[in-house]
């Protein structure tokens, strides 16, 4: 048995469990936190995305173990509350959602690249990927937002509302952003 | 059904060499775990009866880029995310930046490790042919030892190394090719992402006064292991880069394929895109190379 210690969805957790349960596991069976899908289980599918220190990482593919003090987010930490982020408003708009397996994961995904994350660690981290780091920097292209998606397969919405989705959100996000930046030096 | 293990978590260098040291031979090293984790999850043979992990993720002195001197010094477990956010690996090893972007996704490269594409041995570990072009060498280590060998070296067999039980591979590091040089790398898998490669090639040439002055070709997933063409570097050196020229080396580079592996079923789709593909990367090059050696030789 091991002992556990990290941050999930912004609250520090403490559980025992045994070394080879996965992080999927963990999460869904011990914290109930059932947003995240297995559909793979091999690291293709992307349904069991989660984000690990602010990076999108499958959660099938890491052992609970390797969790041990770090920063994790589901889907079920990237709302506030019951208000939602841009992206899952535009992800409604646009209908990027079908029957909704893949969606948790590409939320996730698509949060990373755009960098919106609530949990997201302040400390300035040099090892943080590149589509956390993009925060606060011009608009993905089509082809970035495309490979930051790679890794979520959906099988319902053949992907072209899903990228709108995001597209928006980053205009949105960098409009925001823009006027934030005016606001403060007027 | 995972089987069950321990999972040991050293806090440096020393302490996973010395966890190595005085554990069994069913003990295992595991960095980014993309292989390993589902390979348990599904049985796999090659995973069978693993008692202990080591995992190296806290391992400070093997992760970083570093470059020393007229070298890139990659520690065994940096990641290919970090791999692609390196401006210097970007800008001094581009073949090694761009085969780093071919690999599974980025929830995948956020965690695998540019050891962890190697130690396995595979035939399709996609980033080997490059290093084998870069002639990168490996710094491994025990408690009482250290060594340096050539990666060609250390890739004995198919899932086989040479690399004994109490070691790990601590560091990569790759020669920056003089400025002359100029590369390509190719990947054909069955979709553009999250795929397994098919076919690999890696191409790194240098022109001098007209005539080839160095070319160094490598092959991945069509060779048992990612494998260097000596003979065929050889045969090239010196000659013109003519077309005719360029397609005899591209067809001779699919005949040594062809004799390595033997005729198999997928041979026949294989052996022209190795031959048609690596003639394109030759002449999609050949611009950037002609405008290299004018500015050497002004």
């Amino acid at each position: 048995m091991i002992e556990l210690k990290f941050i999930l969805n912004g609250k520090e957790v403490k559980i025992v469990t045994e070394p080879n349960i996965r992080l999927i596991e963990l999460l869904r069976e011990r914290f109930d936190l059932t947003g995240t899908k297995e559909g793979c289980g091999i690291g293709e599918c992307g349904a069991c995305t989660v984000l690990m220190n602010g990076r999108a990482v499958n959660s099938c593919l890491l052992f609970a173990a390797q969790a041990e003090g770090s920063e994790i987010v589901t889907i079920e930490g990237i709302s506030n509350g019951d208000a939602l982020t841009p992206l899952q408003k535009n992800f409604l708009l646009y209908g990027a959602v079908q029957c909704g397996f893949c969606t948790p994961g590409m939320i996730l995904s698509a949060s990373a690249l755009l960098g919106q994350n609530p949990n997201l660690p302040t400390r300035s981290d040099p090892a943080l990927s590149g589509e956390t780091r993009r925060a606060g920097q011009a608009s993905p292209t089509e082809e970035e937002i495309k490979d930051a998606l790679a890794g979520n397969l959906c099988r319902c919405t053949g992907y072209k509302q899903i990228i709108e989705a995001v597209k928006e959100t980053a205009k949105e996000l960098s409009l925001e952003r823009r006027h934030f930046e005016n606001g403060k030096t007027t | 059904m995972m089987p069950s293990f321990e999972i040991l978590f050293p806090k440096d260098l020393k302490e996973a060499l010395s966890m190595l040291a005085s554990s069994g031979k069913n003990t295992r090293i595991i960095a980014g775990g993309t292989d390993i984790i589902p390979g348990m999850n599904q049985e796999s043979n090659r995973f069978k009866n693993t008692e202990v992990l080591v995992d190296i993720n806290k391992v400070s002195e093997i992760k970083g880029v570093q470059l020393v001197r007229d070298r890139i010094s990659i520690g065994a477990a940096e990641t290919f995310s970090g791999i692609l956010q390196n401006p210097v690996i970007q800008k001094e090893l581009p073949l090694l930046w761009k085969s780093a972007g071919t690999i599974g996704s980025v929830q995948i490269r956020n965690r695998a490790t540019i050891a962890g594409n190697f130690v396995n041995n595979a035939p399709c570990a996609d980033t080997v042919p490059v290093m084998l072009v870069y002639n990168s060498t490996i710094e491994i280590e025990s408690l009482s030892s250290k060594r340096e060998i050539t990666l060609n070296e250390f890739l004995s067999a198919p899932y086989k190394i040479k690399l004994n039980k109490d070691e790990i591979v601590t560091r990569i590091n790759i020669p920056i090719p003089p400025k002359k040089f100029v590369g390509d790398f190719y990947k054909l898998g069955r979709r553009r992402a999250v795929a397994i490669s098919r076919i690999t090639l890696a191409l790194l040439m240098s022109f001098n006064s007209n005539v080839i002055d160095e070319i160094r070709i490598a092959s991945g997933a069509v060779t048992p292991i990612g494998t260097r063409f000596f003979d065929l570097e050889k045969f090239a050196k010196g000659k013109k880069m003519e077309d005719q020229f360029l397609r005899t080396l591209a067809s001779k580079l699919g005949e040594q394929i062809l004799q390595i592996t033997g005729l198999r079923w997928s041979s026949e789709y294989k052996l022209p895109v190795v031959q048609q593909m690596f003639y394109q990367m030759l002449k999609g090059i050949e611009p950037v190379l002609l405008r290299q050696a004018r500015i050497e030789s002004d």
